[in-house]
């Protein structure tokens, strides 16, 4: 354990509204099927997309990536990172060789102590997924804690 | 078919997790987290878990959706919310349950709400939820 620097409350309250560039995420096949391989399943039927994929295509698809949301909520390290929760919502199939357009921003971003009294930084992320003829096919909320000098 | 609140899903077991697996999804993710791939980063933290490698959280969700997928169909998942206790490390075997919490209609379309969570034998739960998932057509709901 050691002993970083902990960003200023306001850097990470100014967080909250942040929006990310967007753009567009279409799955490959193959994609589709390492992903799926992972999960122990089976490949899907008729080009469908396994949910884990709502994972990596908003992040990818907002134009953004792990690494940069570590930096933006000034991670200590990569190892630092707590999983608070993961909100996938499904309105549509998500399916192979479809571009979707992404969007994706921060709607929270607060200090808190854990019950030992170690402060770590909360941070929500939300990005929506829509169809060529502008559905939506989900929405995802990640929540992540910044842990500081906690692991 | 008849469903019913209280109504278990059939549970989904994951043999072995595996490490190579996580090793392919840190690259499909673009997931810089060494917790991943590096059992010497695993080992270095404070938790005491040893030289061993831990499960992305969306890896662990997904066996949850295998489970409701492998019950309700391809195409049933609706809404999943999962929060992450414990991890879930290389070389576990872990099963997904569930039970029906509650059975609604909505615009038309019948739901089931489900508790679900992912267990080991000897760690107890290690990721906890919801999940909502449409009923097929052919499916009488009881209650």
């Amino acid at each position: 354990m050691g002993s970083n620097p902990i960003p200023a409350e306001s850097e990470i309250t100014s967080l909250a509204g942040h929006r990310f560039p967007g753009g567009f995420y279409s799955v490959a096949h193959w994609e589709n099927f390492l992903l799926t391989e992972c999960t122990g399943a089976a490949l899907l039927p008729d080009g469908l997309v396994h949910p884990v994929a709502l994972f990596h295509i908003p992040i990818a698809g907002a134009g953004t990536s792990i690494a940069d949301m570590f930096a933006l909520g000034q991670a200590e390290s990569d190892l630092s990172i707590v999983i608070e929760s993961y909100d996938w919502e499904t309105y549509l199939s998500i399916r192979e060789e479809t571009r979707y357009a992404v969007s994706g921003s921060i709607t929270s971003a607060k200090r808190c102590r854990n019950d030992q009294g170690n402060v770590y930084d909360r941070i929500q992320f939300c990005f929506e997924l829509r169809t060529p003829d502008d559905s939506l096919a989900a929405r995802v909320t990640i929540t992540w804690h910044y842990t500081r000098n906690m692991l | 078919m008849t469903l019913a609140v209280g109504d278990r899903i059939p549970e989904w077991e994951m043999a072995s997790v595996s490490s190579d697996r996580m090793r392919t999804m840190a690259a499909l993710l673009r997931d810089p987290n060494p917790l991943h791939w590096d059992r010497d980063a695993v080992d270095a933290l404070p938790l005491g878990l040893g030289k061993r490698t831990i499960n992305q959280g969306p890896l662990g969700l997904s066996y949850l959706i295998n489970m409701l997928q492998a019950w309700g169909g391809p195409e049933c998942l609706r809404r999943i919310m999962m929060r992450f206790p414990q991890v879930v490390l290389d070389g576990e075997r872990v099963v997904a349950r569930g039970e029906i919490s509650a059975l609604r209609e909505e615009h038309g379309i019948q739901l089931a709400d489900c508790s679900v969570r992912l267990e080991h034998d000897d760690r107890g739960v290690l990721l906890e939820g919801t999940a909502t998932i449409i009923v097929p057509e052919h499916v009488i709901l009881v209650g």
